[in-house]
This record gives C-alpha cells, sequence and structure tokens, in this order.
C-alpha cells in the first residue's frame, strides 16, 4: 500500500490538477464542485465562508504588509497574511474594498474573530490541497 | 460561557475540514473528525484550568 502510495506521489499532476488546485483556492468549495464532489465541496467550502464571515462579524481583522511596516515589523505581518490570504477571492474582495483590516480591539470577541479569520485561510489551503490530490488521482 | 460556545463551534468546523480531507474509509474519517473535535475540547479545559490557577496578574 505505501509503494502504491509513493507511485502515485511520483505521477506527474496533470495541467487539470493544477488549474482546480487555482479555483479551490480561489473560491472555497469550488474546486470539489467542479469535480462533482458535491458532499466535499458543502463541507469544505462552507467551513470556510462560514468562518470567514463570522470572523468579520466578531470584529476581527485581517492582516496585510503596509509601507510603512519595515524589517522585522513587516515578517512579524507576513505569516498571518499569508494564512489569511490562503482565503482567496474572500481576501482580495476584502483588500479591493478595504473590508475588515481596521482593527476593533475594544470589541470582546476581537481575538475570536482574528483566529476565524487565520484559520478560514489555513483550513482552505488544506481544501486546496484535496482537490488538487483528487484531480491528480492521488485520492478517490 | 459564551467563550465556551465560540471555542466548541471553532472546535467543530476545523474538525470537519480534518474529517473531509482525511485518507480512509467514511467511517474512518468521521471517527477521526469526531475524536478531533474531542481533543480540542479537552486540550482547551485543561488549558484553560492550568491557566486559571497561575498567577498571572
Amino acid at each position: 500500500m505505501v509503494t502504491r502510495e509513493m507511485d502515485h506521489a511520483g505521477t506527474k499532476a496533470p495541467g487539470r490538477a493544477w488549474m482546480l488546485g487555482v479555483a479551490a483556492w480561489a473560491v472555497p468549495g469550488l474546486g470539489h464542485l467542479l469535480q462533482g464532489k458535491w458532499g466535499r465541496a458543502l463541507l469544505l467550502g462552507g467551513v470556510v465562508w462560514v468562518m470567514f464571515f463570522a470572523g468579520l462579524a466578531f470584529g476581527g481583522h485581517l492582516f496585510h504588509i503596509s509601507s510603512s511596516d519595515q524589517g522585522f515589523a513587516a515578517i512579524l505581518q507576513l505569516l498571518p497574511m499569508s494564512a489569511n490570504f490562503g482565503a482567496g477571492l474572500l481576501y482580495i474582495g476584502c483588500w479591493v474594498t478595504n473590508t475588515g483590516f481596521a482593527e476593533q480591539a475594544q470589541r470582546i470577541t476581537y481575538e475570536y474573530g482574528n483566529t476565524f479569520l487565520l484559520v478560514a485561510g489555513l483550513l482552505n489551503y488544506l481544501a486546496m490541497l484535496d482537490a488538487f490530490d483528487i484531480a491528480a488521482g492521488r485520492k478517490p | 460561557m459564551r467563550h465556551v460556545l465560540w471555542m466548541t463551534i471553532f472546535a467543530m468546523l476545523t474538525a470537519v475540514v480534518f474529517g473531509v480531507v482525511a485518507k480512509g474509509s467514511d467511517r474512518q474519517r468521521l471517527i477521526y473528525g469526531l475524536k478531533v473535535f474531542a481533543e480540542f475540547l479537552v486540550i482547551a479545559f485543561i488549558l484553560g484550568w492550568i491557566l486559571y490557577f497561575l498567577p498571572l496578574r
């Protein structure tokens, strides 16, 4: 069984798998939806969408690197920003409309909001890898 | 009490994703998801009680 898994890992992924991986990142759930995996799309996409909007509703804020961040401050912003960036177009949409970037530390659910937003992005990375593996034939 | 609710919702949502992307049969993945959910809650309660007794203020 291990040998079979290693064989699958060694095979080159088709271009379609990469496209579906990008789709899964851009719109949470879309990568599975395009492969006809309705249940997975609903669960994975649903969780990411719910967590992202719950995070915003809780008063959490999204991270980004601004021109005022120099040196170590920029590095400190990079890690949470890359986690937020996992939410794909949800993050980009917020960035374009400047939504969710203001800190609301006075709110009691502020830290919950931050955590929900960060984890929504990280979970979408997992969902993206899952969609890629399915499209590449490495997973049923 | 509301903090426990948010934490439980967080654990539930995260466990769903962990269960769905895991390998194995549907039953194995369901059990894995439930295990992750239970682990989140148990560890959170243990850490909560440890922090309660620490003189942090």
